[in-house]
């Protein structure tokens, strides 16, 4: 796979988590109700819950900012340095994640779907970045094996 | 056997080409397995980081509730909202009242939210009452303040208020008994910030944006001084105390030995019903 569909697809990701990110950024700020299948809304439990803020802050809005940074880096000119930054704003979110994932399942015992969603999202973005890291710089296309060509 | 090199006369033109490529594919070989390395540090440190950052997270949220804070977590708290919820879940509520508005009696609660005795009332013969009085339309009940047990009593006005402020939303009854459920040792001053916002949000269905910005209606403010004034008035001096009568008319005082039995409101409710 190359690094452009490895990067297209991140940005896909990215994309997509910062619009569940801004929807519960949204939703904690007018109060509303978040959408829920289940018929208890155990989003809306989630959203209220002790652990949606962090140190005041709603964790919604932390993800939210998250995702802008992890999107920033993957829109700027790519370089090793940049693949490095979006690995790790990508790690920072998925440990993020993990954490808040884990607070659903042993002290709310209540999952959000939006926040599952986000969890999924940063996981497998975090395999990318990852791999993508891991792989290095694509060689360039002047490269004496592709002028050798 | 020696290796051979670039001075070598004995090696061909083809040869020297060779030597020289499997030299630089070892040199590229080497500088890649060198930067993979590099990579792997980095990658390691980004992972060290994100291990303190999450490390630190868990011990913030986790320091200052549970284990004597009286702010149940997880199962526990689930078992209190499960609770609560059986007991008042389909009877109206309007603001401290509990009832249906047109019930032909009424109970007044006079309570601190710290109180201990105020506890076993509510955790005892409350229930009782509710199923059986209030469920039924034929009582309501009112919760009113009474500083007792709260040694502080900016404190006692602040969770009062958070009380009354969930009533905005019809939901103070929740707020009051998941309180009284989660209620933590006396003096131990766990009534914080922290342990009023986690009380909250533990409230089904209480929008928390809505019930931040009612407690800073003063409405609740001076229903407190309100409370204290009818107590006043009323005599008295500790908690719970109470005052029954039909709704709309004058209200006695309930004299009651032992709270935490049934029977002696139930023989006071069955006299005005």
């Amino acid at each position: 796979m190359s690094d452009r569909t490895i990067r297209t697809a991140m940005i896909v990701l990215a994309t997509i988590g910062l619009g569940v990110a801004s929807y519960l950024t949204y939703v904690h700020y007018s109060g509303t109700p978040p959408l829920c299948s289940t018929t208890h809304n155990t989003c809306l439990k989630v959203q209220t819950s002790i652990y949606s803020k962090l140190a005041g802050v709603p964790v919604a809005l932390i993800g939210l900012l998250g995702y802008v940074a992890i999107l920033g880096s993957l829109l700027v000119p790519q370089r090793e340095e940049t693949r490095f930054a979006t690995m790790a704003f990508v790690l920072v979110g998925f440990g993020f994640s993990a954490y808040l994932t884990s607070r659903e399942a042993f002290s709310l015992h209540e999952y959000c779907e939006w926040c599952l969603s986000s969890a999924a999202i940063m996981t497998v973005l975090a395999c990318l970045s990852v791999w993508r890291f891991l792989r290095g710089e694509a060689p360039p296309a002047s490269a004496p094996s592709a002028t050798a060509a | 056997m020696t290796p051979p090199s670039d001075t070598d006369p004995d090696l061909t033109r083809k040869e020297r080409r060779e030597q020289a490529r499997a030299e630089r594919k070892a040199m590229e070989a080497a500088a890649a397995q060198s930067a993979q390395r590099k990579r792997m540090i980095q990658l390691g440190g980004v992972i060290g980081v994100v291990v303190v950052i999450i490390v630190v997270i868990v011990l913030a949220t986790s320091g200052g509730s549970g284990g004597g804070s009286g702010l149940a977590k997880g199962s526990a708290a689930n078992a209190n909202i499960a609770t609560v919820s059986s007991l008042i879940k389909g009877i109206p509520q309007s603001g401290n009242v509990l009832g249906h508005p047109n019930a032909p009696v009424t109970l007044q609660y006079f309570g601190d939210l710290e109180c201990p005795i105020c506890r076993e009332f509510t955790l005892s013969a409350l229930p009782t009452i509710v199923q059986k009085y209030v469920r039924a339309g034929k009582v309501k009940i009112e919760y009113n303040s009474l500083e007792t047990a709260t040694r502080e009593q900016e404190t006692f006005r602040t969770q009062q208020i958070a009380a009354y402020a969930a009533g905005k939303q019809n939901l103070a009854w929740y707020f009051i008994e998941l309180f009284y459920h989660e209620q933590g040792q006396e003096d131990s001053g766990y009534v914080t910030e922290k342990y009023i916002q986690g009380l909250a949000a533990q409230v089904p269905g209480l929008n928390l944006p809505n019930w931040s910005a009612a407690r800073n209606d003063p409405t609740y403010a001076e229903q407190v001084t309100h409370d204290a004034q009818v107590a006043n008035a009323e005599g008295f001096t500790g908690t719970p105390s109470f005052l029954l009568g039909k709704s709309g008319q004058h209200m006695e005082k309930l004299e009651i030995s032992n709270p935490e039995e049934t029977s002696a409101f139930e023989a006071a409710i069955n006299k005005q019903l």
